[in-house]
């Protein structure tokens, strides 16, 4: 028997009919063809998954779609694009170099933004706790971190 | 792809007097899930999915932390992050605060609850330690009433706990550490992300004059549960805290462990590691 929620998705309600025991990554890409969300390794170990409910990241590949209460604002890469902190950011990150193969890098975008609507200026050791939950295997965290400072000075003073 | 959770039947039940009828019958009675960060971690990784799974996130009435006269009060839905980020409890309980802040990372800290950590019962839960240093109390309800079970035996076995089939943690009632000082430490191979090695917590009240008048020490990932160093607690009570008392604690704890070699450490990287941690606490007092 299927479960409806109904949330505040990338900004646009919607209304979801799905079996309880899916997880909120699997609605996300196979039913509503949100791809940004990546699995990576399926055990909330790795971030790639990452997106924010009401604000906050989470692990989509550890959380059952049902799980979300109704009237829960999700954001998604898809929907973080959209927003002017989101472009801000995405554009540090290639500035800054800090995009290899790119398969973490909506999760890394996802958390950066949820630190930095928090905290506009978060210092070097609050990035790194922020990103604590988002693993790159390609480079290091150097220009990512680097990234996330030039996203903060960037969007500072800037009107949404 | 199918997740194995995708098996199961789901109940959500909207209040706990439902869901404490639900536990009651064993036609109805199903695997407590809370936030489910442990759990669905387990199933993706093999562990049989049982047949029936209980929700119980959302279930407001569980989902609040109240600061009492002399203790603080944490429901079962409460999350790490709930409590990392409290301003009101951290003064009273800073070395659970400490722990909450360690989970995983903040994707789990979002999620995971502090009663699904307990109940999970992993030895290298990283918030065990942090409760047991508290001396406070568990409160498990049924349908059939409500009793309250001290942490220091909740804890019952690998993987075990003292709460009945038809029970549900409702509450954790954690004394306030008041003049004690608390401490908590967790050593990984990675700060996030990382299951613990070893993580110590402690609760020590030393006098001006530097006599120990209370201590409580606890120890993860050395036992099939988190542990209590009863005798270390014994050896430093009454006493002046010297740096010969503080060489004695540190070799009465690594010899009162008997920990384990598993793919996380090695038993003697662990035993020795568990005596520079209460090092750590005690010189932490100084």
């Amino acid at each position: 028997m299927n479960i409806h929620r109904s949330w505040k998705l990338n900004g646009n309600r919607v209304a979801v009919s799905v079996p309880p025991g899916r997880r909120l990554l699997d609605l996300l890409r196979d039913d509503l063809r949100l791809t940004g969300a990546k699995e990576g390794c399926g055990e909330g170990e790795c971030g790639a998954c990452t997106v924010l409910l009401d604000g906050d990241p989470v692990a989509s590949c550890l959380l059952l779609a049902a799980q979300v209460p109704d009237g829960a604002e999700i954001l998604t890469i898809e929907g973080v694009e959209r927003t002017r902190l989101g472009r801000v950011i995405q554009q540090a990150y290639i500035d800054a170099g800090a995009v290899q193969c790119g398969f973490c890098i909506p999760g890394m975008v996802l958390s950066s933004y949820a630190l930095l609507k928090r905290n506009p200026s978060p210092s070097t050791a609050q990035i790194k706790t922020a990103l604590a939950g988002n693993l790159c295997r390609c480079t290091g965290y150097v220009k990512i971190v680097k990234a996330v400072r030039l996203a903060a000075r960037r969007a500072k003073g800037a009107t949404p | 792809m199918t997740c194995p959770a995708e098996t199961a039947s789901y109940l959500f039940p909207k209040t706990l007097r439902e869901a404490l009828a639900l536990q009651a019958d064993p036609a109805t009675r199903g695997k407590i899930l809370a936030g489910g960060t442990d759990l669905m971690a387990q199933w993706a990784a093999g562990v049989p999915v049982p047949p029936r799974i209980l929700v119980l996130r959302g279930l407001r009435e569980l989902e609040s932390i109240r600061i009492l006269r002399d203790e603080i009060e944490i429901g079962t839905g409460v999350t790490h992050a709930l409590i990392r980020d409290c301003a009101e409890i951290r003064p009273h309980l800073p070395a659970l605060v400490a722990a909450s802040s360690s989970v995983g990372a903040t994707q789990i800290q979002a999620v995971g609850t502090l009663a699904g950590n307990a109940a999970n019962a992993s030895p290298a839960g990283d918030t065990a330690p942090a409760l047991l240093v508290t001396g406070g109390r568990v409160r498990l309800a049924s349908a059939s009433g409500v009793r309250e079970v001290p942490l220091t035996a909740f804890w019952t076995g690998y993987r075990q706990i003292a709460a009945r089939p038809d029970e549900i943690i409702t509450h954790f009632l954690l004394p306030k550490r008041g003049r004690a000082r608390e401490r908590f430490r967790k050593i990984g191979t990675r700060r996030a992300q990382a299951i613990s090695k070893i993580m110590a917590a402690s609760r020590i009240r030393i006098l001006p004059d530097r006599t120990v008048e209370s201590a409580a020490i606890a120890l993860g990932s050395v036992a099939p549960t988190a542990i209590r160093l009863d005798s270390v607690e014994a050896l430093l009570t009454g006493k002046k805290l010297t740096p010969a008392l503080i060489n004695k604690a540190e070799a009465l704890a690594s010899d009162s462990v008997t920990p384990i070699a598993d793919i996380r450490s090695t038993a003697e990287y662990r035993r020795w590691i568990a005596g520079r941690l209460v090092r750590d606490a005690l010189e932490s007092l100084l």
